[in-house]
């Protein structure tokens, strides 16, 4: 009960925060989403952007404006904090091949894939309240509809949530919905952007969305705290097997990575919340 | 009756083709992908020693299916114009060992995946998004290939997974080393990037 209480406060401070971020934001010159870009380019189509200018006076294609239009739609996010970013990134970093990456490969080694697949599904299937109220916060009622169907058919014919059966048998896919895309969905902007140690890449408004994940994670109440963050754990570890040389393949393809992976979060982002 | 609805169909097809149109970005994309499954299941070329061989029919496959000049003046913006034209071309080549270097291992390594094509999203008069999934086992993973149209066929300048812009990603990094760099020191960035894998 303390420490719920200890979240209650923190979904509070953050919601103190973001409020008077949310009115920065329509002034600020970063801005997240495109449409609101494009908006403010239309909205000052007399005074392009210097940079736009000197574009369009050297372009010699119709292709070459169309970068700069590109360009100006790309999706960017302020990072003022971004020694202490970078510094978290270095510590979730070390933690993945120090010791996550270690574990999930021993776990892996003894435990054969399909059995990871289905200790997945079984997560997911408890996950449903998460999905099932960011749906109906964004109004989204057929979406929230399924995640009741899928649940209660995945919690009986497939056995616990052991098997996917509601894909399987009527193709009700699992769409991933959180409170921080449903905030999104309201127009509420990144704010800035944040790295969690452990939790990694996340933003000022996601923030808020995983404290309102968390209260909805049935895992979240389980007595005592331990037990609960021994689950969220193992739940991590058994992902991070199905995952392994992802992180690594990310880290190989950037030239700077951490530039790649906060600009591959908020595009990923983006678009979850456009779906 | 049945008889003479076919006759009439066909006619219809032979008359309107225009429909059929309307797919060749998908069916494009579709071409080269499958090509390119065909070298990862080819029975002939199993195990460690066929690896490089894959890899170079690959590398073939991509020269195609690849607009790396489209790609990398996207990439780079409106920073393109800072580079004279053999830092373009030295730019170009480095980009493309790069994303090879990343790519093609992780191609390599699949083997009972299947690919569905979705549907073509016309983006601008001489670009189309062909939208496609990527089964496996594990997770179904959305990836769009953005196409540009090149005289008679239509040439990749952006792949899109999981709703990540592959040019606006390298591009994000690219503006940030040309904030305080010169391309010179951008090109040697990456020459080390090469010269490393």
């Amino acid at each position: 009960m303390k420490q719920t209480n200890i979240y209650l406060l923190a979904l509070i401070t953050c919601v103190v925060i973001l409020v008077p971020s949310l009115y920065a934001d329509s002034s600020s010159p970063v801005s997240e989403s495109p449409a609101q870009v494009s908006k403010e380019i239309s909205g000052t189509a007399q005074q392009p952007k210097p940079e736009t200018m000197a574009v369009e006076k050297t372009s010699e294609t119709e292709a070459e404006s169309e970068f700069s239009e590109e360009e100006g739609n790309a999706i960017t996010i302020a990072d003022p904090l971004y020694p202490l970013n970078k510094a978290m990134y270095h510590f979730n970093d070390k933690l993945y091949f120090w010791i996550l990456k270690p574990v999930a490969k021993g776990y892996s080694s003894v435990m054969p894939e399909d059995i990871r697949i289905v200790t997945r599904n079984f997560f997911s299937n408890l996950m449903t309240p998460v999905r099932f109220v960011s749906s109906l916060l964004q109004l989204r009622i057929k979406d929230a509809g399924n995640e009741l169907v899928r649940f209660v058919y995945n919690s009986t014919a497939g056995v616990l949530g052991l098997a996917d059966a509601a894909k399987a048998d009527f193709n009700i896919v699992r769409r991933d919905e959180d409170v921080g895309q449903a905030l999104g969905s309201y127009g509420i902007g990144h704010g800035f952007y944040i790295v969690w140690p452990f939790i990694g890449p996340s933003s000022l408004r996601d923030t808020v969305g995983l404290a309102g994940d968390y209260f909805l994670d049935p895992v979240s109440y389980v007595n005592p705290t331990e037990a609960s963050f021994g689950i969220m754990a193992y739940d991590e570890v058994n992902e991070t097997s199905l995952r392994i040389g992802d992180y690594e393949d990310l880290k190989k393809a950037a030239i700077d990575p951490y530039v790649s992976i906060r600009n591959a979060y908020i595009q990923h982002r983006q678009k979850k919340v456009d779906e | 009756m049945i008889k003479r609805l076919t006759v009439l169909s066909l006619l219809f097809l032979l008359v309107f083709p225009l429909s059929a149109y309307a797919g060749i970005p998908l069916d494009t994309v579709k071409g080269h992908v499958n090509s390119i499954l065909d070298v990862l299941r080819d029975p002939a070329f199993k195990g460690e020693s066929a690896k490089k061989m894959k890899k170079e029919k690959i590398r073939v496959i991509s020269e195609k299916m690849f607009d790396f000049t489209e790609l990398s003046r996207r990439t780079l913006g409106q920073n393109w114009n800072k580079f004279n034209a053999s830092q373009q071309k030295d730019f170009i080549e480095l980009y493309r060992s790069i994303l090879e270097d990343a790519y093609v291992d992780k191609i390599i390594s699949y083997t009972d995946e299947k690919v569905s094509f979705n549907k073509e999203n016309t983006l601008t008069e001489k670009t189309t998004e062909v939208q496609t999934t990527i089964i496996t086992k594990k997770a179904d993973i959305p990836i769009s290939y953005r196409v540009i149209s090149r005289g008679d066929t239509w040439r990749v300048y952006d792949v899109v997974i999981e709703g990540v812009s592959l040019i606006s990603n390298y591009r994000s990094q690219f503006k940030e080393i040309l904030m305080n760099k010169t391309p010179d020191a951008l090109l040697d960035t990456l020459r080390k990037k090469v010269g490393k894998a």
